[in-house]
């Protein structure tokens, strides 16, 4: 068991259970902590590798700033856009499997981009490379079929931001 | 429109239809007034009423002071029968080694990844599931039921073997499982041994005091709700249904080779 690492542990698993059990009652509060260090000293270490990284308050800025952008703005811009190709008579649609490549060291950046490319509307990640960093991303319309040019219009914006937050 | 698509939906059709029909329905020949369904207006009354201090139980869930209070000793026997069926499953593969020896592919980075974060998320949410089972729907077994999910994801993520290597062997897996049944078994008569020891009387599955046996599992501290015994059979059921249907899961993800091994040729 490893103290440092338990410590992010606990205070994610803490935040959850009050989220969840909808109250801050004494009981709540009182339970919340037994559970999140039973949980933490439990999982710490296979959850957190770099405890002062997963408790620097300038990356937790990032994520805070990065979930309201990828909610409010690129989600939004993704769904516009398939409503449209939906909508419109002529269905615009050019499918295609293209490579996108990415350039993050932690499994934590690289699933922070692979799910970001797949929660927003018209561009699923199908399958990933590991060993060469290269993802296949399903995209709605294929402007490109160039790794380089298809990395700037599809994760571009996450990768820096998934790179500020956990690389 | 195909022929395919019109039955699909003429079929949704109906079903919605049929299943409003008969929820207002609600079954054939005489039924009981609404206001005639007394035991359910007792249970209701009963579940948390200070007036009546004797008759009720501790905790605002109906649905779990009837389980585990008013009929406890039926969820007791209801417990033992799905134990039983548990050492069954565990008699069947005796001898069967399961190791964290070897080779594990398991699944892609992504999945790895957010599958880790879950072994935190899931055994919170499965705990506030039991402790919070006493004031809101939930309670042991069904904390035990999403605590499970991690056992699943662990094996379909990262491979059988990755549980036994992050130290769940099958003997801690036993040991956790006994130790959830011991202490519903202690807790349905903790208050009988308490009472022996004071000579005072006391009932098996007490929870709160009767009249001529004063002896009950706090109720309130410090304007708690603590769900007398109520959190302590969740809490322990929680524990014992985990570690039941994680090595149920175990078992089931051996391999059939080396299940054989030891079934049939030995």
């Amino acid at each position: 068991m490893n103290l440092r690492s338990a410590i992010p542990a606990m205070i994610l698993s803490f935040i959850i259970y009050i989220i969840y059990t909808g109250s801050v009652s004494p009981y709540d509060l009182i339970t919340g902590v037994i559970v999140a260090v039973i949980v933490g000293l439990l999982a710490g270490e296979i959850v957190v590798k770099d405890p002062g990284k997963a408790l620097d308050p300038k990356r937790l800025a990032y994520l805070v700033k990065y979930t309201f952008w990828y909610f409010f703005v690129a989600e939004v811009k993704a769904h516009a856009d398939v409503i449209k190709r939906a909508l419109s008579p002529k269905m615009p649609l050019n499918p295609a499997i293209v490579r996108v490549p990415y350039y993050v060291e932690t499994d934590y950046a690289m699933t922070t981009i692979a799910n970001s490319i797949t929660n927003t509307p018209g561009t699923v990640v199908v399958d990933i490379d590991p060993d060469r960093k290269i993802f296949y991303v399903h995209w709605i319309d294929a402007k490109t079929s160039d790794p380089g040019e298809a990395r700037k219009m599809i994760s571009l914006e996450f990768e820096e931001n998934a790179k500020k937050i956990f690389d | 429109m195909k022929a395919s698509e019109v039955f699909v939906l003429v079929s949704i059709i109906v079903f919605i239809f049929s299943l409003a029909y008969i929820t207002s329905l609600g079954g054939l020949g005489q039924l009981p007034p609404v206001n005639v369904r007394v035991l359910a207006q007792r249970y209701l009354e009963l579940t948390w009423n200070p007036l009546k201090p004797f008759m009720s139980s501790s905790g605002y869930e109906s649905v779990t002071a009837i389980v585990w209070d008013f009929r406890g000793l039926d969820t007791f026997f209801e417990t033992a029968v799905f134990y039983g069926a548990i050492i069954a499953a565990i008699a069947i593969y005796r001898g069967v080694k399961i190791t964290g020896k070897g080779k594990t592919i398991g699944m892609s980075p992504i999945a790895r990844t957010i599958t880790r974060l879950s072994i935190v998320l899931i055994p919170t949410v499965a705990a506030s599931i039991a402790l919070h089972g006493h004031l809101t729907p939930g309670g042991g077994f069904q904390a035990g039921s999403v605590a499970t999910v991690v056992a699943v994801l662990i094996i379909m993520v990262f491979g059988r073997k990755a549980i036994i290597r992050k130290g769940l062997t099958k003997s801690r897996i036993l040991l956790l499982r006994s130790l959830g049944l011991l202490g519903i078994g202690f807790t349905a008569v903790a208050l009988l041994l308490a009472a022996i020891a004071l000579g005072v009387n006391a009932y098996i599955f007490q929870n709160q005091p009767k009249p001529f046996a004063p002896l009950g599992f706090p109720k309130i501290y410090d304007g708690m709700i603590l769900g007398g015994s109520l959190l302590l059979f969740n809490f322990f059921e929680f524990i014992a249904v985990t570690a039941g249907f994680t090595l149920v899961l175990l078992l089931l993800s051996l391999d059939e080779k080396d299940v054989r091994k030891v079934v049939v040729e030995k």
